[in-house]
């Protein structure tokens, strides 16, 4: 018998058992004996191995006891949606509170649109409050008279040089004439930008806020505001259409992102303290 | 006639004296504080230039040119912080309430400056740089390792030779300009002002230039370090720059809308975007 012949019944001998030419194999081929050798001891430890993996009785008695307790509840639960499917509305009692909180909310909510409407169409307070205000500030010393002393050139010496004022003065009209030809102040004195691609009224209500906001305290930047606004509104619409169309893109979401952050600037720089 | 001169002659010294009041009404103020390390100045001006200059030492002093008396200067300091703000009293208008500031602080002091109109320009400073300005025409120059956050409405801004800056620079209608600009991040928005970045795009930063309407045109040489995305929705994109392509992209390969590619080591990441504005990319 060859080895060959041997491993091929290998398997069967192992269950079985050896017939007399196999076991005369055995004896002469130290490979095949060896193999078998090994073959035995694996099946050993592995008959040891599933007796220790087998959880005790205990465990699953335990576990059957969860599954149980857990059916239980979930036949609780399903017993409780039967119950609440096959009730009726709620009782009269408690559409009554729903109703009453309704129209308690609806209430306050009219109260806070007429305070709105009131405020929005109050005007500036008058000049006394204004002149009392004023006052009360200046009590305070929260608004102070221009100090000489600050001055860099004092009251007296300016007299001791007096004869230089008229000399001083026709100067300064010469000046003072060519500077008015010029602007004092230079107002977006840069390269004209761009119009918007069609001009749009601003319809938002926070637009027009804001504008207003810019009126009263420096009327001469609104329309430095509403053309900014204008372009800033344009811009996003712009970037909404195209998040729209490409609702997956990182780029459209980017320059939408980019959009209302100038939109928010404008906002910010409107309202802050850096106008007057 | 003697008296008649004598008329003429009195009317002559009262218009000059009225006008030697008006004169007395613009004055010079100057404010020195003395600071710690690092310190933090904030002017809010409303209407007037602002300018800042390093010096020497530890004191900040800031010369402050009122146009007249409708308008004066309120200052506080707590600590290391220093605030002056323009107050316009009762009748106050954009001719009559301009102030003019000068600033000279350590180089290491930050810097928050805001003004409504006139020009506000900062130079060889190593301090965060807070600038604000509707109608300013803004000019940061020599400046390094320090934030530069400016916003405008329709003020120009210009930034040059600012280095390791972490510069975000808003405008809505202004032009912006850059030059020798770099850091970790600089982050530029316009909604219709033109953007122009002429630079290396170096330390390995993200560089992002985006647009609504405006143009944008960013100048490298061929030595940089880029891995460039440029992309206009509606507009159109020009690369004169040797690029490598890259072969995935996120973004379908319109190669007249949208540019990819890398130069060398793909070190800065640059993203120039615009909805409808042209996007031009040189090599220098």
């Amino acid at each position: 018998m060859t080895c060959a012949e041997f491993q091929r019944v290998l398997p069967d001998g192992i269950d079985e058992g050896w017939s007399a030419q196999q076991k005369s194999h055995l004896g002469s081929c130290s490979a095949c004996s060896s193999l078998v050798e090994d073959l035995n001891a694996i099946s050993r430890e592995a008959r040891l191995l599933r007796a220790c993996a087998e959880p005790s009785p205990r465990v699953w008695d335990s576990i059957a006891d969860s599954i149980q307790e857990i059916e239980s509840e979930l036949d609780l639960v399903a017993a409780e949606a039967r119950a609440l499917q096959a009730s009726e509305e709620p009782s009269p009692r408690v559409w009554n509170a729903i109703a009453s909180a309704i129209q308690e909310m609806d209430s306050e909510l009219e109260l806070i649109a007429s305070e709105a409407r009131a405020l929005q169409a109050s005007d500036d307070p008058s000049v006394r409050v204004w002149n009392s205000l004023e006052i009360a500030l200046r009590k305070e010393g929260l608004i102070r008279q221009p100090r000489s002393e600050h001055s860099v050139i004092p009251f007296m010496k300016r007299w001791r040089w007096a004869w230089m004022v008229p000399v001083t003065a026709a100067v300064l009209i010469a000046v003072g004439f060519l500077n008015r030809t010029q602007p004092s102040v230079r107002i977006a004195d840069v390269t004209p930008p761009k119009p918007p691609a069609a001009v749009q009224p601003l319809s938002s209500p926070e637009d027009q806020q804001v504008l207003e906001a810019v009126s009263r305290r420096a009327p001469a930047l609104r329309a430095t505001y509403e053309d900014n606004l204008r372009s800033v509104n344009a811009y996003i619409q712009d970037a909404e259409e195209s998040v729209k169309s490409n609702p997956n893109d990182e780029q459209a979401e980017q320059y939408l992102m980019d959009a209302y952050e100038q939109r928010a600037m404008v906002y910010e720089m409107a309202l802050d303290r850096a106008l007057p | 006639m003697q008296r008649g001169t004598q008329v003429y002659a009195g009317a002559a010294l009262f218009a000059l004296l009225v006008t030697a009041s008006l004169v007395r009404a613009e004055t010079k103020k100057e404010f020195r504080f003395t600071v710690g390390p690092r310190p933090s100045l904030s002017v809010i001006n409303q209407y007037g230039p602002i300018s800042a200059k390093p010096s020497a030492g530890n004191e900040i002093i800031v010369v402050a040119v009122l146009k007249s008396d409708k308008v004066e200067v309120d200052q506080s300091k707590n600590g290391n912080r220093i605030d002056l703000v323009s107050h316009l009293l009762p009748g106050a208008s954009i001719d009559n309430a301009r102030v003019e500031y000068q600033i000279t602080a350590p180089p290491g002091t930050n810097l928050t400056l805001h003004t409504t109109t006139g020009d506000i320009q900062v130079e060889k400073m190593h301090g965060d740089l807070a600038i604000e300005g509707a109608s300013a025409n803004v000019d940061v120059r020599d400046v390094a390792n320090c934030h530069v956050h400016v916003n405008t409405l329709n003020g120009p801004i210009m930034l040059t030779n600012v280095t390791d800056g972490h510069v975000e620079l808003t405008s809505v209608s202004g032009n912006i300009t850059l030059r020798k600009v770099d850091g970790p991040l600089v982050r530029v928005n316009s909604s219709s002002g033109s953007i122009r970045y002429d630079g290396d795009f170096a330390f390995g930063g993200e560089y992002s230039l985006t647009s609504h309407t405006g143009d944008i045109e960013a100048t490298a040489p061929s030595y940089a370090s880029i891995d460039v995305t440029a992309r206009s929705v509606k507009g159109q994109v020009d690369n004169e720059f040797p690029l490598q392509p890259k072969t995935h992209s996120a973004f379908s390969m319109d190669t007249v809308r949208n540019l990819v590619g890398t130069a060398g080591k793909a070190a800065s990441s640059v993203k120039l975007l615009s909805f409808s504005g042209k996007i031009h990319l040189k090599k220098r």
